[in-house]
């Protein structure tokens, strides 16, 4: 049997007193298109900037394919593809010198390079603009050219921090079907999204971290299934409203991610002061 | 066009700015980081008070002499190197100030004045403004002692002198900002700047020259030349004060007139562009136009020819990568392309300064210490990058760290393209001592090699080290943003200074005993010995990088 694409153990991260993410142990097998939810704050791009060694941990272990991300990190490193927060694009390339770059980075050879980033700047419909600076680039099609980025060298994992983020719907769909068509090639995605409804159509698993705590892991059945005897037991919180789920009810990602993390709230908490 | 008097909502709004600038020095200091860049603040300014004082007391005696002796007219000079200092300074000395954007108050419900006045006077809060206010109130105290009468009247020329200082220099900073928000016009910009820069090195040595040969063409020059002078700020501002001594009151009054046009005239120029601002103006980089929607997904036959990166010899794939993608970067820095250049205008400028006999070159017989003079200059310029490696990155910094590439390499690829542009800097910089003074001798050849073999491993492991822990992020859209952190000038001011007075003594040796080998010997000796330190450096690395990321990785990611 295969080593799971991503385990982790007891993953801790704290800034000072700040304990930003707690002894969390994620399983993610390979093949799975995997989400990574939670509210602001919660811990996600603090979680995948350590999975991607971005972030070093304060305690735990991180094994990517089977291998020690500390101690193999540049074997890691050649499998994973990522799209980092904040892009990391450098802004006075072109788009095609920044492909050609990553690629070799990643080993690959010239013309290998060369050939796969006219084939994504196709792809992309990022072909008419391979000349123009990276920091000339609208922010969707920064968007397109990280994810081209991330995909050149054809990685076994594929971390991604909010890709839809600032992409249009046409350019969404072109993703969408390339990450679904990475899935059945045998690739994982990791991926943190806000968008509720993204992660539901694409998603086969899902992880939500709450306050720096994992707090449900599993596939969507599964979770449905937990907030649903959730929902039977008798109510702990008196105060928050609509936790009960009517027999038969098939919940959305939405009313899942929401009665996990607590999302409603008391009415004397709005804000009598606004509008 | 804004007053002075402001509502009391503006001033609550002037004090929340002030305190969240304080705020924000405060937090500052919470890191180690942040205490070492204080330190060098504060050596700074101790530097900058002492200049500031000295100065004035200076200034002071020499306005009393002028003054005195019913000599004014000379002080036409002194505000005119204030003048230029008060102009030029926040634009080259941009390692040693901060400058505050306010653009992003706009969210703010801030009127139009109040804005006017935040961008006046936050903006103001410089050392350029802080030495030429104390400059000038020496004038002022050293006039005044001269002649107790002129205490209101120059007080109010040299006041007038330095409120036209202060908006000239927002302005240009606004308009500067205007023309750089745009790549192309940034690039044309900076060429144009530097540019500016060279022409202002040879004014002293081309008038030397001319004036040493008592040029008939000098007079002539002259008589161009002082009209013009006298019709610009700092020319009128001394008129005033002339006039005001020799008890001309109407001269001294019309002079101040003609001051406060010129300032009302800047205060419009610079109204225009913070208008602009206030309205809404855009200065980011225009998007591009999104790619033509096709309607097909997949299916790529990658039609488009894509240029096959650089293989070079002896080299990774990696590491030639690094190599291809620094030297494009710097092939689109106009400015830091500049730069580079700059060793051979130093040559120039040296082969046209007059000697001290006024007859031939200022190197005079020493014409073989041309290429050392070079080829330090060129290591010189080459520090900004050396010393901030990682500057240009900007959010690319993220991708350094999930590359699958040791971090070793990557700085080994940054050092190399500096490498390569130092020897072929040195190459050009003996070409062209040759040309213009005589072919340098082997031996001065051999030990300016030797030398620059031992300097430029310690300045590139030292480089490296702080580049990794004291980043600072080069903002090519924001005025005066494209510099090393205020710690990382001092420590390289620091290692020039060992590597100049180590580097110097071999010389004097070689030189005093009439054999420079020795020298050679000696500078190859320190050459190891600094390459040993520079491996031990870049062994560690890794380590070091892996430590510091999340600093690397935040300050250069910062807005």
């Amino acid at each position: 049997m295969d080593a799971p694409a991503i385990t982790t153990e007891g993953l801790t991260r704290t800034f000072g007193q700040l304990v930003a993410v707690k002894d969390v142990n994620l399983r993610v097998a390979s093949g799975q298109f995997f989400g990574f939810l939670g509210p602001n704050g919660a811990g996600k791009s603090t979680t995948i900037k350590m999975l991607t060694g971005l972030l070093a941990p304060s305690a735990g272990r991180i094994e990517i394919l089977g291998l020690d991300l500390l101690q193999s990190s540049v074997e890691v490193k050649r499998q994973i593809g990522v799209v980092p927060e904040g892009m990391a694009l450098f802004g006075r390339l072109t788009g095609a010198e920044y492909l050609n770059f990553v690629g070799r980075m990643y080993g690959l050879d010239s013309q290998t390079a060369a050939r796969r980033t006219a084939e994504l700047l196709e792809f992309m419909q990022l072909d008419d603009q391979s000349k123009k600076l990276v920091t000339d680039y609208s922010h969707g099609m920064q968007k397109k050219l990280a994810l081209a980025a991330a995909v050149i060298h054809g990685p076994r994992i594929l971390f991604l921090d909010e890709p839809f983020e600032g992409v249009d719907a046409i350019a969404s769909g072109t993703l969408k079907a390339m990450l679904q068509r990475m899935i059945t090639r045998g690739a994982t995605i990791f991926l943190t999204s806000h968008v509720l409804e993204i992660v539901e159509r694409l998603c086969s698993h899902v992880a939500i971290i709450h306050r720096g705590e994992l707090v449900a892991q599993g596939s969507l059945e599964e979770l449905r299934a937990g907030v649903a005897a959730q929902a039977a037991a008798p109510p702990q919180n008196s105060g928050t409203v609509g936790l009960a789920v009517a027999p038969g009810e098939k919940l959305t990602l939405e009313e899942i991610f929401l009665r996990i993390v607590g999302g409603s709230r008391l009415a004397e908490q709005e804000l009598s002061w606004l509008g | 066009m804004a007053g002075l008097s402001l509502s009391a909502q503006a001033r609550t709004q002037f004090a929340a700015i002030a305190r969240v600038r304080w705020q924000i020095l405060f937090n500052s200091l919470q890191t180690m980081r942040g205490r070492l860049e204080m330190v060098s603040r504060l050596i700074v300014a101790f530097w900058f008070a002492g200049g500031g004082l000295g100065g004035a007391a200076g200034l002071a005696v020499a306005s009393w002499y002028f003054f005195s002796h019913d000599q004014g007219e000379w002080l036409a000079l002194i505000l005119w190197i204030i003048f230029l200092f008060w102009q030029l300074f926040p634009v080259v000395a941009t390692a040693f100030t901060e400058t505050f954007d306010s653009s992003n108050l706009l969210r703010f419900p801030l009127t139009y004045r109040s804005y006017f006045m935040v961008r006046l006077v936050y903006g103001s809060l410089d050392p350029s403004t802080a030495l030429g206010s104390l400059w000038l109130s020496g004038i002022w105290v050293g006039i005044t002692i001269a002649n107790k009468r002129l205490l209101i009247p120059t007080g109010l020329a040299l006041l007038v002198f330095a409120l036209l200082n202060i908006v000239l220099a927002r302005m240009i900073f606004a308009w500067a900002e205007r023309w750089l928000a745009q790549r192309k016009t940034r690039e044309i910009m900076g060429i144009v700047f530097f540019l500016i820069i060279i022409s202002f090195q040879f004014i002293g040595p081309i008038t030397g020259r001319l004036l040493g040969r008592r040029h008939p063409n000098v007079t002539q020059f002259g008589r161009i030349i002082v009209p013009i002078e006298r019709a610009l700020p700092p020319g009128v501002a001394a008129s005033a004060l002339v006039n005001f001594s020799r008890s001309d009151a109407i001269g001294g009054l019309t002079s101040l007139g003609v001051l406060c046009v010129y300032a009302i005239a800047f205060l419009l120029l610079l109204n225009m562009r913070i208008r602009a601002q206030y309205r809404g103006e855009n200065l980011s980089e225009a998007p591009a136009a999104m790619g033509r929607p096709r309607g097909v997904l997949g299916g790529t036959k990658g039609a488009i020819p894509v240029r096959a990166a650089w293989n070079l010899p002896f080299i990774s794939g990696p590491v030639a990568a690094i190599f291809e993608k620094e030297t494009r970067y710097l092939s689109r820095s106009g400015p830091m392309l500049f730069t580079l250049i700059m060793p051979l205008v130093i040559l120039l400028i040296f082969r046209v300064s007059p000697s001290k006999s006024g007859a031939g070159n200022l190197l005079g017989n020493a014409s073989n210490l041309a290429f050392p003079i070079g080829a330090a200059y060129a290591l010189l310029m080459l520090t900004n990058l050396i010393y901030n490696n990682f500057g240009a990155e900007g959010v690319g910094v993220q991708f350094l760290f999930v590359a699958p590439v040791r971090f070793r390499e990557i700085v080994r690829a940054k050092n190399l393209v500096h490498a390569t542009i130092l020897a072929l800097e040195m190459l050009l910089v003996w070409i062209a001592a040759s040309i213009m003074y005589q072919p340098p001798a082997l031996e001065y050849t051999a030990a300016t090699i030797a030398a620059v073999l031992f300097a430029a491993p310690v300045n590139m492991a030292v480089g490296n080290l702080l580049s990794i822990y004291t980043p600072k992020k080069f903002d090519f859209g924001t005025f005066g943003r494209q510099r090393a952190a205020t710690t990382t000038a001092f420590a390289s001011l620091g290692v020039q200074a060992c590597v100049i007075a180590l580097g110097g003594a071999t010389f004097v040796v070689g030189y005093s005993l009439h054999r420079l080998w020795i020298s050679t010997a000696l500078l190859l000796v320190l050459a190891a010995i600094a390459f040993i330190c520079y491996n031990l450096v870049l062994n560690r690395i890794d380590r070091i990088a892996l430590n510091h990321r999340e600093t690397l990785i935040a300050e250069l990611s910062k807005a």
